[in-house]
């Protein structure tokens, strides 16, 4: 989530410390920060990567404010969700307006507030410029007010023109139930959307028309418009579980859903009510004719209790008393303390604190990750099994030693007994039922680019270890290009390596072969091309004293030069050599290659006694 | 004859398997194609929660039975072996274990020169009793690996993170000298008492880290790798664009007997 450095100093008295200060102390106490930008000469927007454990309060400048003061160790000016909530002031008078929730596991609260004679118009500059720092488009003072209020503290809100709801006897009436059948509805982007089953929405009740779909798009019918007069505000809260199923069978993903789907706390909604009336009230005016809240069950929040004892040993660190409470304080968790144990009730918006380990994370993080003390593990006892690990890799050496290449192949293929249901390449919706058409595929490549890795008298042979998936079921396979008959354990290529063989394997005495790896060299995404030479020099001189001589007139482009023949006659010895050409940036011409070869060639019969075939 | 080669992630492994070795961790194998008990469920993600967005998964059209369950996902992790270690714990009554899983594991994403839909994962665990296994021998066990692997100016740093099995739950940030930075390897935490529930394990006396990272992103670093599409493309130019040699004395056995 985008976050403004100037609207987070309103939560502070002091100046805060610089973007990258801010930045610092939350990748290290809190969120990972994927970028720091300067938006205005006085303002910088940090991108939060708000964890999904903590979406729930803090996908709001209230909630990453809260975080930098516990992190920071400076107070809150004042947190708007302790602050003074009047809803009992607005509840009570003859409103106009009823709402009805068919289902109170679907929408766990409604808060609607009917506001007559507002003047719709552009925002003031301090709004404008509050959301178009955080990337959102201003679009009229009523729907930023709202927009404001769900970037402020974290519930999303909406506005209904209440003068398209149809009247009855001088009432309105919203009813949120599931969607029907086949019940459509256009959004207020203008788009139609048919409604999947268990969607809920928002509803005209008098009318039995769609106006929204709840926590996700408000709908077009009752859209606020510069001739709108009189509102309605919703903020409600939904089920998370609902919410996401219905943002993903639409692929409808929208502020709104992303807070919805993890289920911020119910309370919320009086507290944003509370803020966007006051907003309200300043930028549009109208009359504040009532509000009216349906909450059919207020959650129950329960105590956590923890001991500094249970804390140290997970994490593995020394924390007193003091360190906890400290903590604790910071974060605003309310705590009693009796005989060393705390019990903690964790305030209405910090969901995610459940069970002990969860103050274990709090305790961690704010102590700093980085004052936890490395600590190797005390040593194991009895030798660690590595038997099915050490059979596998011994079959493997096995090959290699007999000239194999180990090569890796994609799991998916065109065709298979098992296959997939979102296959991410059409062409290969299967699991692979055996690795030798991949491998085989594999050999004819490598055939292609053998010159380029092997010596010019050796030829590629490969081998694969992987999972195959056939009617029977998953089995480790090994499949070779080529049989090799001697290999006793599994003549038969591609037949299953049974677990126990693998472990069996594993246990006898030996040592796995090792090997260190270079640099990894990119290969040329070029044609090579390949020139043969043979010379003969006097007998007696040695092949090591003759290859650098063609390896330096080459040049650059030769990129493999290997001896293939060697015959002796009549005093003289005759060695044969293979180049191959190779540029990493272009294809080489043959007249090019042409002009290296004889330049090769009058470099070696300037020598004494040298002679090229 | 001529040797053939080994592909640099079986080396790689190799390598890797020897140093936890030494810290006393065996290896594991699990199915590829798995349950969604124990890719998600028993690994504490909730049905229908976020936390399933984080890893795009493959499914199966039809779920393979077999005598305990029904298979109908490609593992996004290979933190399934893990929770299969742990069950096989309880039915023999241990009470401690370290183990890593290296393993395929596919994630139904767009691929492009850093992602892949199939790559290896080098997940693990060690479970002891309540403080014989902390968050701070998570840090004290990577940074002897990174130490041993990367080289001996690695270090190890952790940051927040959420993952639904670990609580809590950090990201691995290792130090590579080399390009003088700190880098993302991997996460990692202390097992969430669900999990180990799960798994049929009482969390009051069996507690430990569990962690995990892509095998390809570690050596894409340490060998400068540009793509990593190109270690599953069966293509043996790949297999060798590194000078290898086999090293020194080959320790294996007696360093797993020790």
């Amino acid at each position: 989530m985008k976050i403004s450095v100037l609207w987070l100093q309103r939560y502070f008295e002091k100046p805060l410390p610089s973007a990258e200060k801010l930045a610092e102390a939350l990748t290290f106490h809190a969120f990972e920060i994927e970028s720091v930008d300067i938006v205005s000469p006085q303002d910088a927007v940090l991108d939060v990567k708000v964890l999904p454990n903590r979406a729930a309060d803090c996908l709001s400048h209230r909630g990453i404010a809260k975080e930098l003061s516990a992190i920071l160790n400076v107070p809150l000016k004042s947190d708007p969700f302790r602050d003074f909530l009047p809803m009992n002031d607005l509840r009570g008078r003859s409103l106009g307006i009823s709402v009805e929730i068919a289902d109170s596991t679907k929408c766990l609260r409604f808060v609607g507030a009917v506001i007559k004679g507002v003047k719709v118009g552009p925002s003031p500059a301090w709004l404008k410029d509050a959301l178009e720092a955080v990337g959102q488009r201003s679009i009229n003072n009523i729907v930023d007010a709202t927009n404001y209020v769900m970037l402020d503290i974290g519930q999303p809100m909406h506005a209904f023109d209440s003068g398209k709801l149809k009247s009855e006897n001088g009432n309105l009436k919203i009813k949120v139930r599931d969607a029907k059948k086949g019940e459509k509805i256009t959004v207020l982007s203008g788009e139609e959307y048919a409604l999947p089953e268990g969607a809920i929405l928002i509803t005209d009740g008098n009318a039995d028309a769609a106006i929204g779909i709840a926590g996700i798009k408000g709908g077009k019918p009752a859209s606020i418009t510069e001739d709108t007069k009189d509102i309605i505000v919703e903020a409600a809260n939904f089920d998370g579980t609902t919410i996401r199923k219905t943002a993903q069978a639409l692929k409808l993903f929208t502020d709104a859903s992303q807070r919805f789907q993890n289920n911020p706390s119910p309370e919320l909604p009086a507290y944003a009510m509370r803020d966007v009336l006051k907003i309200i009230a300043d930028i549009a005016g109208g009359e504040l004719v009532g509000v009216v809240d349906v909450y059919p069950q207020r959650p129950v929040h329960k105590a956590v209790s923890v001991t500094a004892e249970t804390i140290s040993k997970r994490i593995g660190a020394e924390y007193s008393d003091d360190d906890l409470a400290g903590v604790f304080k910071r974060l605003d968790l309310a705590f009693t303390k009796e005989a060393g144990v705390f019990t903690v009730t964790p305030p209405f918006e910090r969901t995610d604190i459940v069970i002990p380990e969860d103050l274990a994370e709090e305790v961690g993080r704010i102590m700093g990750y980085e004052n936890v003390a490395s600590a190797e593990l005390a040593p194991a006892t009895g030798t660690p099994d590595q038997n099915r690990f050490r059979g596998i890799e011994r079959m493997k050496d096995m090959l290699v030693e007999k000239g194999f290449i180990e090569v890796s192949t994609q799991s998916f293929a065109p065709k298979g007994d098992v296959i997939l249901a979102n296959p991410l390449d059409k062409t290969k919706p299967a699991l692979r039922p055996f690795l030798k058409e991949n491998l085989a595929e594999a050999l004819e490549r490598a055939k292609l680019s053998a010159p380029l890795v092997l010596a010019p008298n050796e030829k590629p042979k490969l081998f694969e270890v992987g999972s195959v998936f056939s009617k029977e079921g998953e089995y480790l396979a090994l499949e070779m290009t080529e049989r090799v008959p001697e290999l006793g354990f599994f003549g038969v290529p591609a037949q299953s390596i049974g677990i126990e063989e693998q472990e069996e394997l594993g246990k006898e005495d030996f040592e796995l072969k090792r090997y260190s790896l270079g640099p990894y060299k990119p290969f040329s995404i070029y044609p090579f091309v390949l020139r043969d030479i043979a010379l003969w020099v006097p007998s007696g001189t040695d092949v090591g004293f003759t290859k650098p001589y063609i390896e330096r007139e080459a040049g650059e482009l030769l990129f493999r030069c290997d001896l293939f023949d060697t015959f002796e006659k009549d005093g003289k010895v005759s060695y044969a050599f293979r180049l191959v050409f190779q540029s990493m940036e272009r294809t080489l011409s043959d007249a090019e290659v042409n002009a290296i070869m004889e330049k090769v060639t009058s470099a070696l019969n300037a020598q004494e006694g040298w002679q090229v075939r | 004859m001529h040797r053939g080669r080994l592909h640099p992630i079986t080396i790689a492994t190799r390598e890797i398997a020897e140093i936890f070795s030494r810290m006393g961790f065996g290896i594991a194998y699990g199915p590829e194609l798995e349950s969604d008990w124990y890719n998600f469920e028993a690994l504490n993600f909730p049905k229908d929660h976020p936390a399933r967005d984080m890893q795009d998964t493959f499914f199966i059209k039809e779920a393979r039975s077999t005598k305990h369950e029904a298979r109908n996902v490609l593992r996004t992790h290979t933190t399934s072996v893990t929770i299969r270690e742990l069950e096989k714990m309880a039915k023999s009554g241990e009470t401690e274990k370290r183990m890593i899983n290296p393993g395929k594991v596919f994630r139904n994403e767009a691929t492009d020169a850093t992602h892949e839909a199939q790559f290896y994962q080098l997940d693990g665990f060690a479970v002891g009793a309540p403080g014989e296994v902390t968050l701070a021998n998570l840090k004290g066990t990577f940074e002897r690996f990174y130490r041993e692997y990367l080289g001996s100016d690695a270090k190890v740093r952790f940051r927040p993170s959420f993952f639904p099995f670990t609580e809590p739950s950090v990201e691995v940030d290792a130090w590579f000298e080399p390009k003088q930075a700190w880098l993302e390897m991997c996460g990692g935490g202390m097992l969430h008492p669900n999990v180990l529930k799960n798994a049929g394990l009482d969390p009051e006396k069996v507690q430990g880290f569990a962690f995990g990272g892509g095998l390809e992103r570690l050596l894409m670093v340490k060998y400068g790798i540009s793509d990593v599409r190109l270690f599953h493309s069966g293509d043996i130019r790949f297999v060798y664009g590194f000078d290898t040699a086999p090293t020194g004395a080959e320790q294996t056995r007696k360093n797993t007997e020790s």
